[in-house]
């Protein structure tokens, strides 16, 4: 029995196969109308990950890292009463969670005053030592350079806010400020360096000096208000809950990027959703393009079949030769379309997509003009496997039509 | 019945059989009767309508029949679900037709042994058994050509060794010559005439080729749906063919059954005055 029906199957695959083989030109349209579909979709695949793991990994090493402690509600209400109390226990936890990359920051409100103008500004007191783990921002100061160890009173500027304050390097701007028991307190800066990012985020409305000098400025030695944490994208779920466990009782607010600025994940699930969509499109033209093929093909063989069904093959064998040949065409199709996918992406990733027709030759809302894309397991899996099903229910409608025949009518009429 | 023949490879007794296009009935056998001894070289002879592929098609388990039975190798077929009935001719039955016998994307030796493989026989040993068939049929050189490389003579041997590769008791042959040009369809019936011979296997043969009718052990007529004796001496059947025809065939809910045997009975009625009148 077994034996039999291992035959029974070969010559099955056989008869489908062969079809296959004796209409090339149909089979080869099909089967590149679906190599080019999931060809294409890979690309896109490759493409969005890679439009999106760089504008995360800007974004996050713009300023604002993958994760940020705070006190209870400071991230809400970013005020000086609610400094980090035991900032000990924290490197602490981060040492135990093995995270060698963090930074520590005193962050307040300030008014930046110059001879014509007042500018409000978010004063960020950075270790500029310890910042370089964490962020690139040394990297996008275009004028002058960044905090260096040992700076004290020096200051940077995006170059909004030293444009309006009409401020040049070398020159000296006052900060007014208040302590932290509300008392106003003024410092007069020289100016060190000016970020050109040309992201509005970074450009305006902050004013970076190094923590030492801003603990003295507010009276908050050894202070801080902030640990910024620079990990992996997947490990962030798992520290999060690490941090929690180990520093509860702490009134700490341990957030992801994703929880203080909702609107950039929201963004990326939106942006794949239309990749969903596209998915589906192909799919509906994979699905109709095949189902035309295997309708011509078994209505062009009505009366094979019917002869077939004569001399003693099974409704089942016959339904099976039909959905053989669109699976088969579907396997054939899906493995051209990953090797030629693969291709482009390889390609691609290697010399990167260059954007800057689109967007100009600086990055614009932190994606840099050039992209690698990336490919990911689970988009390709994702993708492969609604093709197959696909061509799957490409094969099922003809496979039923044909074990419905009537060898009589269908020799008769073919 | 006392003319039971226990010997008989074929028997058939009261065939009816309708076909329908819509609501219209049209009556293709009734009242067969027909016994077939094993080894016979029969001949299915009558013109075009008369009933010759509907009967081949009952003996053969590719149709149904609305009355009447039909036993094949002893067993009543007309009984058999379809998936049996695929069973028995894959073991029993050869078959040739007219045309477009064969797979287009196989080559003849590949056409013939299909069969052997699907009685479960390996590739290897299903293409040995197509080698000696298409040697027997004359065109064991041929056995590498796919259809469209071989003329139609050559195809219809290609049939008739595929019918004998599966080692049936009785292959069935609808027309085989009929697309054939004269000379070819002589030798063709003359290899089977040979095989039939030689083999023991039964044939039954439907043709209005009078070669054919020549070459036939035994010849049997058809008109009208009816075996004749003669084919100027067609039986009047009981009742009118149509009226014989069963609505219960029809694939329709039985509300809509029955509302159509009652307008049936009527307008048959209506029509059945019309032509004893037309007789009178
Ligand atoms: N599928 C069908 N639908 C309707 N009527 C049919 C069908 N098949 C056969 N018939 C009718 O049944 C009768 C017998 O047909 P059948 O095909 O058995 O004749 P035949 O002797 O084989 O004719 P031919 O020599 O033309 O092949 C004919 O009147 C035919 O019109
Ligand atoms: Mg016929």
């Amino acid at each position: 029995m077994t034996r039999s029906t291992s035959t029974l199957n070969s010559i099955v695959l056989t008869v489908a196969l062969r079809n296959l083989l004796g209409h090339l030109r149909r089979t080869l349209l099909t089967v590149g109308a679906i190599a080019v579909g999931l060809a294409a979709l890979i690309f896109l695949w490759g493409f969005n990950e890679g439009l999106h793991r760089n504008m995360l990994g800007n974004f996050q090493n713009a300023i604002i890292g993958a994760v940020q402690i705070h006190h209870q509600g400071f991230f809400q209400h970013p005020e000086l009463s609610r400094a980090i109390r035991n900032p000990e226990r924290i490197v602490t936890g981060l040492e135990k969670a093995g995270v060698a990359r963090y930074s520590r920051r005193l962050e307040t409100f300030g008014l930046a005053v110059s001879d014509t103008t007042t500018q409000g500004v978010m004063l960020i007191g950075m270790d500029p030592t310890q910042e370089q783990l964490v962020t690139e921002l040394a990297k996008r100061i275009g004028i002058g350079r960044f905090l260096q160890p040992g700076d004290d009173y020096k200051l940077i500027l995006g170059a909004t806010t030293a444009n309006n304050l009409q401020a040049k390097l070398g020159d000296e701007v006052i900060i007014i400020g208040y302590d932290r028991y509300g008392a106003m307190v003024a410092e007069s800066f020289t100016l060190a360096g000016i970020i050109t990012s040309g992201e509005m985020g970074l450009d305006s409305g902050m004013a970076i000096t190094s923590l030492s000098t801003l603990q003295e400025m507010v009276d908050l030695p050894e202070q801080v208000t902030t640990f910024v944490i620079n990990v992996e994208e997947k490990r962030i779920p798992s520290l999060v809950d690490e941090l929690d466990h180990a520093l509860r009782g702490e009134s700490l607010e341990i957030m992801p990027w994703y929880s203080m600025f909702p609107v950039m994940k929201e963004w990326i699930i939106l942006h794949n959703g239309f990749l969903y969509l596209f998915i589906g499109v192909v799919i509906f033209i994979v699905l109709a393009g095949e189902l035309n093929t295997m309708l011509l093909s078994m209505l062009e063989r009505t009366r094979e079949f019917g002869v077939l069904m004569a001399i003693g093959t099974s409704r089942r064998q016959v339904a099976m030769m039909m959905l053989a040949e669109a699976v088969l065409i579907g396997i054939i199709g899906i493995a051209s379309g990953i090797l030629l996918g693969y291709v482009i992406i390889l390609v691609t990733a290697e010399i990167g997509i260059d954007l800057s027709i689109l967007l100009g030759s600086t990055s614009r809302f932190y994606v840099d003009p050039l992209i690698y894309p990336h490919l990911k397991l689970d988009h390709l899996g994702l993708t492969i496997g609604a093709i197959l099903l696909a061509s799957i229910l490409a094969g099922i409608y003809p496979a039923w039509r044909a074990s419905l025949l009537q060898p009589a009518e269908a020799v008769r009429n073919g | 019945m006392p003319d039971q023949t226990p010997t008989s490879i074929i028997k058939a007794r009261d065939l009816h059989k309708c076909y329908w296009v819509g609501t219209m009935p049209f009556p293709a056998l009734h009242g067969i009767n027909l016994d077939i001894e094993p080894g016979e070289f029969t001949v299915l002879a009558g013109r075009s309508g008369s009933g010759k592929s509907t009967l081949l098609n009952l003996i053969g388990a590719l149709e149904s029949a609305d009355n009447g039975s039909v036993e094949v190798l002893g067993e009543n077929i007309l009984a058999m679900g379809r998936d049996q009935r695929t069973r028995f001719r894959l073991q029993n039955i050869g078959f040739v037709f007219q045309a477009y016998n064969l797979i287009r994307v196989f080559s003849a030796r590949e056409n013939v042994a299909y069969v052997c493989q699907l009685q479960g026989k390996g590739r290897k040993k299903s293409m040995e058994i197509a080698d000696h068939w298409l040697h027997e049929v004359e065109i064991g050189h041929l056995g590498y050509r796919r259809p469209d490389q071989l003329s139609g003579g050559q195809q219809q041997r290609v049939a008739v060794a595929r019918a004998l590769a599966s080692e049936p008791k009785i292959i069935l042959a609808d027309e085989p010559t009929a697309n054939l040009d004269s000379m070819t369809g002589r030798r063709l019936i003359h290899l089977m005439q040979d095989l039939n011979r030689r083999l023991g296997t039964t044939f039954l043969i439907s043709s209005h080729d009078p070669d054919v009718k020549q070459a036939a052990g035994r010849l049997i007529k058809l008109a009208d749906g009816q075996i004749v004796d003669a084919w100027d001496n067609i039986p009047k059947p009981p009742i009118a063919p149509a009226s014989a025809c069963p609505v219960e065939n029809l694939p329709l809910t039985k509300r809509l059954r029955n509302y159509l045997r009652e307008a049936r009975k009527k307008a048959l009625n209506k029509r059945g005055h019309k032509m004893n009148e037309d007789q009178h």
